[in-house]
């Protein structure tokens, strides 16, 4: 089934969904509808926006004007409300707001992506990043803590490693899950930080005889 | 040029960034033109420092035959290691999970991106001012670990002063190495200088730390979108003056480069 199709068979006309901080609807003439969910009881009071280009730009920058380079990170401004009767339109105006995402579900749910443990994720970085891979599974759980638990609305698929399997997501009833299927790029910043601050500790510039 | 391959997805790779909103706009702003020219199934961006990110892209496309087209200005680290990797793809063409993926060579590698420079470096000047009179200076980042960025500007230096086009003098110049922007005033000695950056968005380099080292900034500003330093122009020293393009990689045209890029790839790489 195309993506539009899987859209269009998860949201039935009449019906709605939670889809991150999203709320949508498709209302019985089979027009689509989203809109933030705190927004959802107050529909008329809403600002539609009807396109791409603008939901794009709506999700750049958070209420404060802070740019949010992570797509995903509990900050999606309110106070709009975007309709398109075509599923591959709404799809595009989803994928706006929360790129691919969407489509990662569908794929992982038909078992046709599997996650990428952190550890590969962290062995196939090059450069500065290199450094990350050296982190240890404590700091690890750390990292999952302090960076994607408060700051990013996606449940985590991953594995720290391929050993130590995590079980399978599991869609909630009338929700689209919004799930992470490998570590982005700010926890590899986070791994490399932590990583490195850990190595320091344990050799401290006298200890290791700062030639250089 | 125009293409016809309504079953075939494009993706355009960018840079992207954590820290500036403008970054990754240019790659938008031509997938969107692309897009509504009706020349592809499908058009994509992925970015290595935003989303979608090179790893998320791939349940997004649906058509089994893809070109990718990076949007960088020299091939190096990122076109050579990064993407391929990131990608999951090897060589010119890689066939896997049922989908066919070409590889193309990045943007400012193509030939067409020469004429775009003298183009923009055209448009900015004032019309009175005769190119006989004007100092075109292409400016890049240059610093060691980027050789092939380097090699990108002296490639087009040469292919603008082989154009016969009448400038006084085409000159590269860096922000970290010799021949430094910083030192315009002495690198010429044209009435006129006019400064393209080539860059592919208008991020800090160019709106910020550029305009610094010409002197036409006292200090590093806000964000590109949300002030008009190019739209100063000209700006006087003395009796010299000088007028300072936004990024190559604004310019709209570059959404035809990349589907010449994809022309390209049929023509020269595909078995
Ligand atoms: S690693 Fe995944 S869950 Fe954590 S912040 Fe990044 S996208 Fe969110």
């Amino acid at each position: 089934m195309t993506l539009a199709g899987e859209l269009e068979s998860h949201l039935p006309a009449g019906t709605s969904l939670v889809f991150g901080q999203l709320y949508l609807t498709r209302s019985d003439d089979g027009t689509f509808e989203a809109c933030h969910l705190d927004d959802m009881g107050k529909k008329d009071s809403l600002s539609p926006i009807d396109s791409v280009i603008d939901l794009r730009e709506l999700a750049k920058f958070d209420a404060g004007g802070e740019y949010r380079p992570l797509k995903t990170a509990p900050s999606l401004k309110g106070g709009w409300i975007t309709r398109s009767s075509e599923s591959p339109e709404f799809l595009k105006r989803l994928d706006a707001i929360y790129p691919a995402v969407f489509a990662t579900w569908i794929a992982y749910a038909n078992e046709e992506h599997h996650p990428t443990s952190l550890r590969r994720t962290l062995d196939r970085q090059t450069g500065m990043y290199r450094f990350a891979g050296t982190i240890s599974d404590q700091l690890a759980n750390r990292m999952m803590r302090e960076l994607c638990h408060p700051g990013c609305i996606r449940k985590i698929a991953w594995p720290i490693d391929d050993m130590h399997p995590v079980s399978r997501l599991k869609a909630q009833p009338r929700a689209i899950p919004v799930i992470c299927t490998e570590a982005c790029t700010f926890a590899i910043n986070a791994a490399r930080a932590l990583a490195k601050e850990a190595f320091e500790k344990a050799n401290p510039p006298a200890a290791t005889g700062a030639t250089e | 040029m125009l293409v016809a391959k309504p079953d075939c997805a494009l993706l355009i790779l960018g840079h992207g960034s954590t820290e500036n909103p403008d970054s990754s706009q240019p790659s938008w702003d031509h997938a969107d033109t692309i897009e509504k020219s009706g020349q592809f199934g499908s058009v994509h961006c992925a970015f290595w420092k935003e989303e979608p990110s090179f790893r998320q892209i791939w349940p997004m496309i649906e058509e089994r035959e893809i070109y990718i087209v990076p949007n960088f200005i020299s091939e190096g680290y990122f076109t050579r290691q990064v993407l391929p990797r990131e990608l999951e793809i090897d060589g010119h063409t890689t066939v896997r999970d049922g989908r066919t993926i070409h590889y193309c060579d990045p943007v400012g590698i193509h030939s067409a991106m020469t004429g775009l420079l003298i183009k923009r470096a055209k448009e900015i000047i004032d019309d009175s001012v005769k190119l006989e009179d004007t100092t075109l200076i292409i400016v890049g980042h240059g610093t060691n670990l980027n050789k092939k960025s380097t090699e990108a500007i002296t490639d087009q230096v040469e292919a603008i002063k082989a154009s016969g086009e009448p400038f006084a003098q085409v000159l590269d110049a860096y922000m970290e190495e010799p021949p430094f922007i910083a030192d315009w005033q002495t690198l010429t000695d044209s009435p006129n200088v006019v400064v393209v950056p080539f860059f592919i968005a208008d991020a800090l380099h160019s709106y910020q730390d550029i305009p610094v080292l010409l002197g036409i900034e006292t200090e590093p500003t806000a964000a590109a979108s949300q002030r008009d330093v190019f739209r100063q122009n000209p700006h006087r020293f003395g009796d010299r003056t000088l007028y300072y393009s936004s990024a190559i990689g604004t310019d709209p045209s570059l959404a035809d480069v990349i589907v010449d890029q994809v022309s390209y790839f049929d023509e020269h790489y595909r078995s």
